[in-house]
């Protein structure tokens, strides 16, 4: 199985815990690696500007000395968007229903974030 | 010549596969390699020549069905769109194709069919085969192999180009081998790679005897509709503060979205252009210094850049030079963009390259991004650039 193969069997996985609208991985960049996408819409931007969000994000809270941050959590009125990253070349994002739990889907994600890491 | 219709292919073919002679699509498994016979096939019979099908693995409506989605109307170009059906006697189906194979596991039978077709083309066609893979799993490998030679010779005296698909399954080494290197006049690796930790597919010419095969490898996507576009999954747009780079990134892009507060981009600007042939993604950066490290954040892996600059504004071209430093483009193909030349007191590009002192190899060209005057001859600029790095 090649390594495209792997990831795209990883967000495969995440999907199955279901509420789960939107998955991706890209690298820290912003470049598209694999994505799952149940929603209509463009993967490359949406990593892309999740990508920015999560340097964004790294940059404003190690400028004042309080380390990285462990995931970016985004709530809208029609669902949540979770970002985190997963090693340092790359990043895994996630879109959800707005009814889906937080709970399950953070730990779900570290651990598909740990495998990402061991994959690339 | 006949043109396989992918783009830079043809440039490094010098012109495309000239007649009687034959060509291989060896593809790679998993590789979403079809499409390459599909898109010479439509390209050969769009430009008015005869172009034969030899579909051995797929139903021949079904075979419409997928040149359809791709945007290519079969019904449109007649009957010069002739299927060789070599499917339907696999299942025992009735077929509505001038030409069936009545046993598609006997090679000769195969051969006959395929023989009626090449004579009865009115002028230098293409044949592609659908999957020569499949007539190897239902034929033998020695006996297609056998086949394949006729094939060409027969192919020679009508004047016609044989386009092979042929996916690199674990046949014997000797057959893999035969294919890649001996039997056919020339062979297109089509792969993917996992290069760094970006996946692509790309393409390459691994032999051509009609010339001398350049040593270039291309990233392709496949596009629906469209069909095979060559990739470029990062060029990047930089520039001071009001240079006009989002205005640029939205000229030229077919659909791009911007992060803007206040009237300036604060995050990126995101756009997505496909453009005769060729298809990237682009990244254009925000100028003020307090986002620089967003900027730094972003530029990795870039194949290509433009520094945007106002040509009115010389004040801050020190800092357009700087932001290429930012990015770490030096190295990179650079194309500058001498933006707003519809402005009184804009400098020619000239001027600037010495305001600047850039070296005369990277290319300062004129545009107004605001009503697309240059952008897209900027683009082809910096996708040729590109192009020559391997």
């Amino acid at each position: 199985m090649s390594t495209s193969e792997m990831l795209g069997k990883v967000l495969s996985d995440l999907g199955k815990i279901g509420e789960i609208e939107a998955s991706a991985i890209a690298t820290r960049d912003g470049l598209l690696m694999n994505a799952d996408m149940h929603v209509k819409g463009d993967p490359e931007t949406f990593v892309a500007m999740s990508a920015t969000m999560l340097g964004a994000a790294e940059t404003a809270t190690s400028e004042l000395n309080k380390g990285i941050p462990n995931r970016v959590i985004v709530e809208t009125d029609d669902g949540k968007l979770v970002c985190m990253g997963a090693g340092p070349k790359a990043l895994v994002v996630v879109l959800t229903a707005p009814e889906a739990g937080l709970g399950l889907i953070l730990v779900e994600l570290t651990k598909a974030a740990e495998k990402i890491k061991k994959l690339i | 010549m006949i043109e396989t219709g992918i783009p830079k292919l043809d440039d490094y073919l010098l012109g495309g596969i000239p007649e009687g002679k034959s060509l291989v699509y060896y593809i790679y498994p998993g590789v979403e390699g079809n499409v390459f016979g599909m898109q010479t096939m439509y390209h050969t019979v769009s430009n008015g020549r005869y172009g034969v099908y030899v579909a051995s693995s797929t139903d021949p409506r079904m075979i419409r069905e997928q040149f359809d989605e791709f945007g290519w109307n079969t019904d449109e170009c007649g009957d010069r769109f002739i299927i060789v059906d070599a499917f339907s006697g696999l299942i025992g189906a009735d077929s509505r194709e001038r030409y069936v194979v009545s046993d598609p596991e006997d090679v000769n039978d195969l051969t006959q069919c395929i023989k009626q077709a090449m004579e009865d083309l009115d002028g230098p066609g293409v044949v592609v085969f659908e999957s020569l893979s499949t007539i190897m799993d239902l034929c033998g490998e020695s006996e297609t192999l056998d086949a394949i030679e006729e094939w060409n010779q027969y192919a020679m005296l009508y004047d016609h180009a044989m386009v092979y698909n042929f996916t690199a399954w674990p046949y014997s080494e000797d057959t893999l081998l035969h294919i890649k290197e001996d039997i056919c006049n020339s062979a297109i690796s089509v792969g993917g790679i996992s290069e760094r930790v970006i996946f692509g597919q790309y393409f390459g010419i691994l032999k051509a005897d009609w010339m001398d095969v350049p040593r270039k490898c291309v990233l392709f996507k496949i596009v629906r509709p469209g069909g095979i576009r060559v990739y470029i999954p990062k060029i990047l747009v930089t520039g001071p503060f009001n240079a006009g780079k989002s205005t640029f990134v939205h000229a030229l892009s077919n659909r791009a979205v911007s992060v803007d507060r206040l009237g300036t981009t604060i995050a990126l600007d995101h756009g997505h252009i496909d453009y005769r042939g060729f298809t990237a993604d682009i990244f254009g950066t925000p100028g003020q210094e307090r986002f620089d490290p967003i900027v730094k954040l972003l530029s990795g892996e870039a194949m290509g850049v433009f520094l945007v600059l106002d040509s009115t504004n010389a004040a801050d071209f020190v800092r357009g030079k700087r932001m290429l430093e930012i990015t770490m483009s030096f190295g990179l193909p650079i194309v500058i963009i001498a933006n707003k030349q519809d402005l009184q007191g804009a400098l020619t590009p000239e001027e600037i390259r010495k305001k600047l002192s850039m070296p005369t190899n990277v290319p300062i060209m004129p545009a107004i991004a605001t009503n697309r005057d240059g952008v897209f001859e900027a683009f082809e600029t910096l996708v040729d650039m590109v192009m020559e790095v391997d």
